[in-house]
């Protein structure tokens, strides 16, 4: 593993666990870019970093702005508490979506501040003409709809399981937290983006799961 | 690996759990069961329905037999991260007894030779169903599932084995 790599595992462990070391917030440049750049060069962002770790890591997927996102089954419990799988077409065709991704269902960060951050804005973000918004992790559809019983969710959000990781590979946003003792596996960085028609209008990526970027409410003020 | 059978000494390894402080701790599994009659059942998934609904209770229920029989340690092991563990661990909140550990990686199952491929409903490799019956590491009982079924892994099958 690189030393980049390792300080952003063990740095996306930390901040899963609460641990001491996560008082160390990052101080993190970083550019949202709107939809009419059109760029489609990989987006890079620099953060600085306190004390220990001497690398900069990298945040990095394979998909930018601009382009249209792969398509991928995902799965999930309905109402009726039948398994159902969905497209990413599904849901992002004609269709205004914010997808985002948590590392995992009932970690704390996830558990506290981002799925219900989303739930919270819902409304708001509908009236501004969203969708669906969905929310999309490592973890199997069984615990996915424990994780939206446990924080009592209804409708406002969907919470979809990418259990053998597929999207979250094709879209280049793994993070490996196979390392003992908190034993992760491999999972999804932390993200949330805006898709319209199957396009990325906005994305913003975080470092492992770190929490700077990807909040309803930074979303919120970016359409 | 080839599976774990009766007989064998069983793998050491390392599992985690969130204590009652909710501090995350890792244990190894031979320092907790060493010199001491223990039972470990596994799991596919938890919060999946016979897990959840059937095997755990029944294991949770009859704990106190067990323990009444010699049985110092009640270890329920799945291929699930230990926050997950603990929110399930939760939804059981009559249990005293059943220890739920962490197997994240799949590594210690793997290590017992029990993996069980999942990856088609979207699960991964998870561990096959079992129930096995340890007297100082040593396998005395392994009731073990060809997959996720529930038929010879329950509380009860242990128990009858320990008369």
């Amino acid at each position: 593993m690189t030393a980049a790599t390792a300080s952003t595992a063990a740095f996306a462990t930390a901040r899963l666990i609460g641990s001491s070391a996560s008082k160390l917030k990052p101080p993190s440049t970083f550019l949202s870019f709107r939809g009419n750049l059109g760029s489609s060069f990989p987006m890079r962002i620099s953060s600085i970093r306190w004390a220990r770790f001497s690398t900069v890591p990298k945040i990095s997927a394979t998909i930018s702005v601009g382009d249209k996102l792969p398509d991928a089954t995902l799965s999930y419990f309905d109402a009726a508490d039948d398994l159902q799988t969905i497209t990413i077409s599904e849901i992002t065709a004609n269709k205004k979506t914010i997808l985002f991704a948590v590392p995992g269902a009932f970690t704390p960060t996830c558990s506290q501040k981002h799925l219900p951050g989303f739930v919270e804005k819902a409304a708001d973000l509908k009236a501004k003409g969203i969708d669906t918004i969905a929310c999309i992790s490592v973890n199997d559809a069984f615990v996915m709809k424990a994780w939206k019983e446990d924080l009592k969710i209804g409708d406002e959000v969907l919470l979809l399981s990418d259990g053998n990781g597929h999207f979250t590979k094709a879209i280049g946003c793994e993070l490996d937290l196979s390392d003992k003792p908190v034993g992760l596996g491999v999972r999804s960085s932390r993200y949330a983006m805006l898709v319209e028609d199957g396009v990325i209008k906005i994305l913003n990526l975080e470092e492992g799961g770190a929490f700077n970027v990807s909040s309803a409410e930074d979303l919120l003020n970016a359409i | 690996m080839a599976p774990i059978a009766v007989g064998d000494v069983i793998p050491d390894g390392t599992l985690a759990y969130f204590d009652a402080e909710d501090q995350l701790q890792s244990v190894s599994i031979h320092s907790l069961v060493a010199g001491k009659r223990a039972v470990l059942f596994a799991v596919p998934g938890a919060f999946t329905p016979t897990c959840s609904l059937k095997h755990v209770p029944g294991f949770v229920e009859k704990s106190p037999e067990l323990k009444s029989k010699g049985v110092q340690e009640v270890i329920c092991i799945s291929v699930n991260d230990p926050f997950v563990m603990k929110a399930w661990a939760k939804t059981f909140p009559e249990n005293e007894h059943v220890k739920f550990l962490a197997d994240g990686s799949g590594v210690y199952t793997k290590a017992l030779g029990l993996e069980l491929d999942l990856s088609e409903k979207g699960l991964g490799i998870r561990s096959k169903r079992f129930a096995l019956l340890v007297d100082d590491l040593k396998v005395t009982v392994a009731n073990i599932e060809a997959g996720g079924e529930f038929t010879v892994s329950s509380a009860e099958d242990i128990l009858k084995a320990l008369v």
